[in-house]
Parts: C-alpha cells; structure tokens; sequence
C-alpha cells in the first residue's frame, strides 16, 4: 500500500503561486482586527453547557432543601423542634404560664400533649397565651355584664399587653410550621399575617367605646363551654 | 513604547507564524479546483488576521484549512457550479488540477469525497491525521479508521486504472 502512497503524494499537483507575500502580509496587517471577544470554542461551549445544567440542579436541590428545611425570612423560619413526650410538654406550659397571667379567680387549666402527637418547643407557650388571652376576654365580657368598669380595664390592659408582648404576626407568605427569629422571649403566640391581630385590637377598641358585641361574642366562641 | 503597540507587535509576531502557511492553502485550494486559489488563500489569511484572537493557539493550520475549504464552496456557489456526485461533494471539493499522474486522478475521482479528502489531507496537504481529523470535523479515532479504508479503496482504483488507462474508457478529470 505504502508504494501506492508514493505515488499518490508524487502526484501532487505543482503549484507555483505569485504572491508578492510581504506586500499581502503587509496589506492584511494594516487592517483593523475585529473588537470580538474569541469565539466560544465548541469544547468551550461543551463546558458552559455543562456548568449551566449543573448550576440549574445546584439551584433545585438547593431549593428544594430551602424549601423543605430553611424558610427563612428577616429570621423567621422554620420551626424544626420537635417535643413528642407530654412530660417535656407540660414542663413548658408551666413555664409559659409564669411569664402569663389569669384574671383574678381563674386557675390554669391541666393541659398535656395527647399520645402519639409530636409538636413544636413553642406550641405549649401558645397555648398558654390563647388561654389567657380568651380568660380576660370573657373576665371582661363578665365586667361588662356587672358594669364594673375597673374590672374592665383591667381586662383591657391585660389583653393590650398581651398582644404587645406574647403575640408575634409571622411575615407574609410563611408557611404554618414557622417561627419567630432567634431570641423572641417565649410564650408567645403566632398570627398569620392575615389582619387577625387589627380585627383582635379593633374589638376591644370597640368594647372599651361601649360596643362589645364582637368581644362578647369571641368569648362564646373561645371560651369554656357554656360560658356568657 | 505603549501597550497598544506592544499589542499589535504581539499581534503581527503571531500572525507572522500562521502567514507561513499560505503557500499550503494556495496548493489546497489549486488542487480542489479553485479558478482564484491565490485569493482564496488571501482571503483565508485576512480573515485569519482579522480573527488571531480566535484562532487555535497550538495549532492554526486546521482552522486555516476549513476556512479555505468554506471559501471554496461559497466560490462554487458563486459560479454556479454544481457538485458532481453528490450533496456530500461539497464537504470535499475535488481535486481538478492536473496532477501529472491521470491514473492517479482517475482513481481520486472514483472515490467518495469523505475518502478522498481524508486521502488528499495527509498526502497532498502534509497535516497529520489529528490535524486532518479537525479538518474534517470528526475524532482523529474515526479519522484513522477512515484514512485506512480510503487507502484501501484508492488502492483498489488505482489498481483497477491501470488497465484502463491507455483504453477507451479513460476516466478523465472532473467536466465542471
């Protein structure tokens, strides 16, 4: 085969060519280069490819994980402690209700964690707080209903200060399972940004004015049975 | 001396190197039937100049090749030529210069243009297989393969020219 080759490349075509090859050399450097960036090449462009699906499963599972484990929003996020035993449960309603207080007369309830249940460190505070916080309401539904204006106030104060410091409104868009950012003193209670918290303060606006039908009629829904 | 002067000597050295190749294109592009090789490789080499940044930096003379053999289709375009065999044809021009051996072109024209311009690559153009494998766009792997059958077939019509090749039945250069 190799003599086959001989011949085939001794029949190369002799070219002689006439180019005054400075002239030319000179000629083409004197034109402009083009500004373009070089080329992506196509190992190049193999590569961008590459690192942009890459990218784009780095941006999934990382928001997946985000999504699954890392609500996170000017420090609310998810809450992914977990209490499962009633013991731990009932040591942290206890504490909760130190930080709390009932009207006169009224004693905390025994709450416990059902069988089988789990839940977060901060659900029993927030029970704490709805206890209290429906026990001043039908306190002051009671004082209403006597015309013992000072009990009243009293209710009223309670409830203010209730809302002022055990109850924090969750950002916008957050998920059920959220909490409050790092250092929010417990107990509190947690309101879904959904204006619960302005229609809670407008009642007992309205009730202190001399109109507690919407006062009167939370405290029915809330609280025991059979009360008011 | 400034950095832009700095840059277009950097610029002028490097294309000084890849300048060297012209002669070859003029010879690549004379022997795939261009009327006007000399300014096909002009023309390859301007827009080499125009492009240095783009260029291979270990290696232009593939670049260079498939430059000049874009510019040979576009020429065949031009002038309204059309393709002897088939769409493929394109994608290899064919050898139309008198090569001084008309057996040797009788069998090149048997070939499929794939064959033959892996065939005319090594032996006309002097590049290597790799070199040649970036020519053809393909694996120098699969250019191996390709030479080797190329070589098998030419040698097969060659072997089949010589004795035909004084009789009436001459296969003669390629009539565009």
């Amino acid at each position: 085969m190799s003599r086959t080759m001989d011949r085939l490349e001794q029949a190369r075509p002799d070219v002689t060519d006439a180019i005054d090859r400075d002239a030319l050399f000179a000629q083409i450097v004197a034109t402009p280069q083009d500004q373009e960036q070089p080329q992506i090449s196509r190992c190049g462009r193999r590569r961008l490819l590459i690192g942009c699906i890459a990218l784009a499963a780095l941006c999934l599972t990382a928001g997946t994980a985000f999504a699954v484990t890392g609500f996170n929003l000017f420090g609310w996020h998810t809450d992914t402690t977990i209490v499962k035993s009633p013991r731990e449960w009932q040591r942290l309603y206890h504490d909760a209700t130190r930080q709390l207080t009932l009207p006169p007369g009224e004693h905390w309830p025994d709450r416990t964690l059902p069988p089988n249940t789990v839940t977060s460190r901060t659900q029993p505070g927030g029970t704490a707080v709805a206890i209290a916080q429906t026990a001043w309401e039908c306190y002051w539904v009671d004082a209403i209903g006597h015309g013992d204006a000072a009990a009243g106030r009293q209710a009223h104060a309670a409830l203010d200060d209730l809302l002022a410091h055990h109850v924090v409104v969750a950002p916008p868009g957050s998920p059920e399972n959220v909490a409050p950012p790092a250092g929010t003193k417990p107990p509190f209670a947690i309101f879904a940004s959904d204006g619960g918290i302005q229609y809670t303060r407008q009642m007992y606006r309205d009730a202190a004015n001399g109109h507690p039908a919407t006062l009167i009629q939370s405290c029915r829904a809330n609280g025991p049975v059979g009360t008011r | 001396m400034t950095h832009t002067e700095t840059q277009a000597e950097c610029a002028e050295t490097r294309f000084a190197e890849v300048f060297q190749n012209l002669g070859s294109i003029v010879r690549y592009a004379a022997a795939r039937g261009s009327s006007d090789p000399e300014g096909i490789a002009a023309e390859v080499m301007t827009i080499a100049w125009r492009r240095l940044p783009s260029l291979p930096a270990d290696d232009p003379r593939p670049w260079l090749f498939v430059t000049a053999r874009n510019l040979l289709m576009a020429e065949r375009r031009r002038t309204g030529r059309q393709a002897p065999f088939d769409e493929r044809h394109a994608e290899a021009p064919a050898p139309e210069a008198e090569s001084g051996d008309p057996a040797v072109t009788a069998a090149l024209m048997q070939l499929r243009p794939a064959d033959r311009d892996a065939l005319l690559l090594v032996s006309w153009d002097d590049l290597t297989p790799a070199q040649a494998a970036g020519v053809a766009g393909i694996s120098p792997v699969a250019f191996r393969v390709r030479l080797y059958r190329a070589r098998r077939r030419f040698e097969q019509a060659l072997s089949a020219q010589q004795g035909g090749i004084n009789g009436p039945h001459t296969v003669g250069m390629e009539s565009t």
